[in-house]
């Protein structure tokens, strides 16, 4: 198998010693826009590991080009005026949900040069761990022939993905969307206690810290975004900020008040389980998180966030038609889940298991999610049930 | 400018109480019972 991984920081970092220290992989390219400034990092797999500057869909040295034609929406912000579909399947295929007019630019534009190794041959997998032209990455190593696996966590940059499931299936290929940790691991986890109850009510999902700069400034614009709920078959529309509530994580982490949020996980939740009436994603915050939110960062971000966890809380009807809540979540720093579940993606879509083509979630395309979160949990990712929460 | 004066004290205190009620507090109470379990990989499968 061989992976084009976009980005080198802290989630992509990992995910290279992960795909680069797996012998099915054979080799692994990393673009970057400074390679000067990983080099070292990525000498320490001089067999697998080529380093190239540049990204797909752009070339070499236009970073700037980039950002400049990221959709004119401010990181985070859903505007109102956008419409949601009243359900993910309603607007056509599962997910897709309509932004055009927003697109980065039209689908047949994209360069073909940039998931190509200097050998001629396309990547089998492309891992977009870079926030900056998503959706132009996306789109060229589709064109290249490869999947793509990007753990996005901005609303913005998952619509825009979800709009193209068209495409990934003409081409035959599949757009794994949020393999972070939320979304990501929660979409996983959502799966595995899904089938544990005959009939679904609601999901809860809760994360708590940041991987890297780039998941610090999300977190901090997601605070002033709008919330994004699915309830009673709506998209509702909430104040990021609002909706205090307490969760508990598993430990170390345990309880920490969590808010509502520009969280991209109701979006990839809604079309894998369309009977479900309510779901919800909520953040962690500091008081100073809350009151501040609307400032632009007053400091920079920290190199890396070392505690996180995820929560996810099913709630529904079990076999004996008896109300039923079930649990479970993980305590690791974000960027090393972001990372192991990233890599165990990028793992399954170069060996065909993931469950269908097309662009989705992983609550869609993870079959059997018992053998997913056990592949996560030898990548050094613990998942934990929480016991006594039951009827 | 009485009347100014008033409101702008009503709306200074409008802010420092709303401010105070929207960081305060907690978001609920911890579980009374139940507690975490570390899955193995076995029981996964």
């Amino acid at each position: 198998m061989r992976v084009t991984v976009i980005g080198m920081g802290a989630v992509g970092g990992r995910v290279i010693d992960a795909l680069a220290a797996d012998p099915d992989v054979e080799s692994v390219l990393v673009l970057h826009r400074q390679p000067d400034r990983v080099a070292a990092r990525a000498a320490q797999w001089p067999d697998k590991v080529q380093l190239r500057q540049g990204g797909p869909g752009q070339p070499a040295s236009s970073g700037r080009l980039a950002r400049a034609r990221r959709p004119a929406v401010a990181p985070g912000r859903v505007p109102p005026s956008e419409p949601l579909p009243r359900s993910g399947r309603a607007a056509g295929p599962p997910g897709l949900v309509p932004l055009s007019g927003r697109a980065a630019g039209p689908p047949g534009r994209v360069q073909r040069s940039g998931p190509v190794p200097p050998s001629g041959q396309a990547a089998d997998v492309t891992v977009i761990a870079e926030p900056a032209a998503v959706r132009r990455s996306a789109l060229a190593a589709l064109e290249a022939g490869s999947h793509v696996v990007c753990p996005v966590d901005d609303p913005i940059d998952v619509r825009h993905l979800l709009e193209l499931d068209a495409q990934a299936r003409a081409a035959g290929r599949t757009v794994a969307i949020g393999t972070a940790m939320a979304p990501g691991l929660s979409c996983v986890l959502a799966a595995h206690l899904v089938p544990r109850f005959a009939r679904v009510e609601e999901i809860h999902v809760a994360s708590l810290g940041t991987g890297g700069p780039a998941c610090a400034r999300r977190h901090h614009a997601a605070l002033a975004g709008i919330a994004i709920d699915w309830a009673d078959g709506a998209w509702r529309r909430r104040a990021g900020g609002s909706g205090r509530e307490l969760v508990w994580f598993p430990e170390p982490v345990g309880g920490a008040d969590c808010y509502r949020a520009a969280l991209p996980d109701a979006l990839l939740l809604a079309p894998a389980f369309p009977e479900c009436r309510r779901i919800t994603a909520r953040l962690e915050a500091t008081r100073r998180d809350r009151l501040t939110s609307w400032l632009p960062m007053l400091r920079r971000p920290h190199p890396e966030g070392m505690v996180g966890a995820v929560r996810v809380e099913v709630r529904g009807w079990n076999a004996d038609d008896q109300p039923d809540v079930r649990i479970l979540g993980a305590a690791t720093a974000p960027a090393e889940v972001a990372a192991a579940v990233t890599a165990v993606t990028a793992r399954w879509a170069g060996a065909g298991r993931l469950a269908r083509l097309g662009a989705a979630g992983l609550a869609e395309l993870v079959e059997p999610t018992g053998k997913f979160l056990a592949d996560v949990t030898r990548a050094g990712v613990p998942v934990s049930l929480f016991e006594g929460a039951g009827s | 400018m009485k009347l100014v004066r008033r409101t702008a004290a009503a709306l200074a205190a409008t802010v420092v109480i709303a401010g105070i009620v929207r960081l305060r507090g907690t978001g609920g109470v911890p579980p009374r019972r139940g507690g975490w379990r570390e899955i193995p990989v076995d029981e996964l499968k």
